[in-house]
């Protein structure tokens, strides 16, 4: 099943960075999210899973689409200049991040203990659980949360509105 | 659980293997695509690797619920920063009629 879910995660992240329609792109993405919550589901995190596809592929990936058809721009456009050096030096970078991550995690002594220790699977994470943390330890931390959601809104009508 | 087989069977190393491949792309669609919208999906892929990675270590903590706040903490920052972004995108759109970041390069007309 993990193995299903992290294919489909990073094939689906594959095919959004290889596309050339964006809105193909956008649709790799949902596929990608969905791997993503499912391998929360694997976690025993069915509150996480259910808040990625809600609020990743219901919400910001539709609000992306939504932009993409508006502004009409489903093919990439020309290069104005071809930039081959700064290409090859990410494709470079990219590559060296992905391989040096991966060497260093399966060659790490400490992760391999934390994993044994950890090994057992703890009950699933309930909402109500969760509930009671945010609002015993983090309440400040939500009402930050909102306001800042508050101030997003706004600041996204004043910037997209012709005239206020 | 050695490295190769936690990839296979779901360790915590094979978690954190799955977000830093993710992390990668992400950081490869930003630097290679031109496009606002497509670099502005890989941002969001970063995050998504972020998530997997802390709600892996979350688990490996005996199930802590604090990792799963503090997801949604990140959640409603993703959220902030989609807004805000495409709002900022539409805005360039309308000055420019462009979406690439290459033809925005000075803020000047």
């Amino acid at each position: 099943m993990f193995l299903a879910f992290a294919l489909i995660t990073l094939l689906g992240a594959l095919g959004m960075l290889l596309q050339k329609n964006i809105i193909v792109a956008g649709l790799c993405m949902v596929a990608s999210f969905f791997g993503v919550a499912g391998l929360f589901v694997l976690l025993a995190n069915p509150v996480a899973a259910a808040l990625q596809i809600i609020v990743y592929t219901g919400a910001i990936l539709v609000l992306v689409l939504f932009v993409i058809m508006m502004l009409n721009s489903h093919e990439e456009e020309p290069a104005e200049t071809s930039r081959p050096i700064q290409r090859w030096v990410s494709v470079i970078l990219s590559l060296a991040l992905a391989v040096g991550a991966v060497k260093l995690v399966l060659a790490s002594k400490g992760l391999q203990q934390l994993a044994e220790k950890g090994a057992a699977v703890p009950p699933a994470v309930t909402l109500q659980g969760v509930g009671a943390v945010l609002f015993a330890d983090h309440l400040l931390g939500f009402e930050v949360a909102g306001l800042m959601l508050l101030a997003a809104m706004v600041g996204a009508v004043a910037l997209t509105k012709r005239n206020l | 659980m050695t490295g190769m087989d936690a990839i296979l069977h779901g360790g915590l190393q094979g978690y954190l293997v799955v977000a830093l491949l993710l992390f990668a792309i992400g950081l490869a669609s930003v630097l290679l695509r031109r496009t606002l919208l497509l670099q502005f999906m890989g941002v969001e892929l970063m995050l998504n690797a972020a998530n997997v990675a802390l709600l892996a270590f979350a688990r490996s903590r005996g199930g802590d619920l604090q990792g799963t706040v503090f997801y949604l903490f990140i959640i409603a920052v993703a959220a902030c920063e989609a807004a805000v972004g495409l709002a900022l995108i539409i805005g360039l759109y309308r000055h420019r009629d462009t979406t690439d970041s290459d033809r925005a390069a000075s803020l000047k007309q």
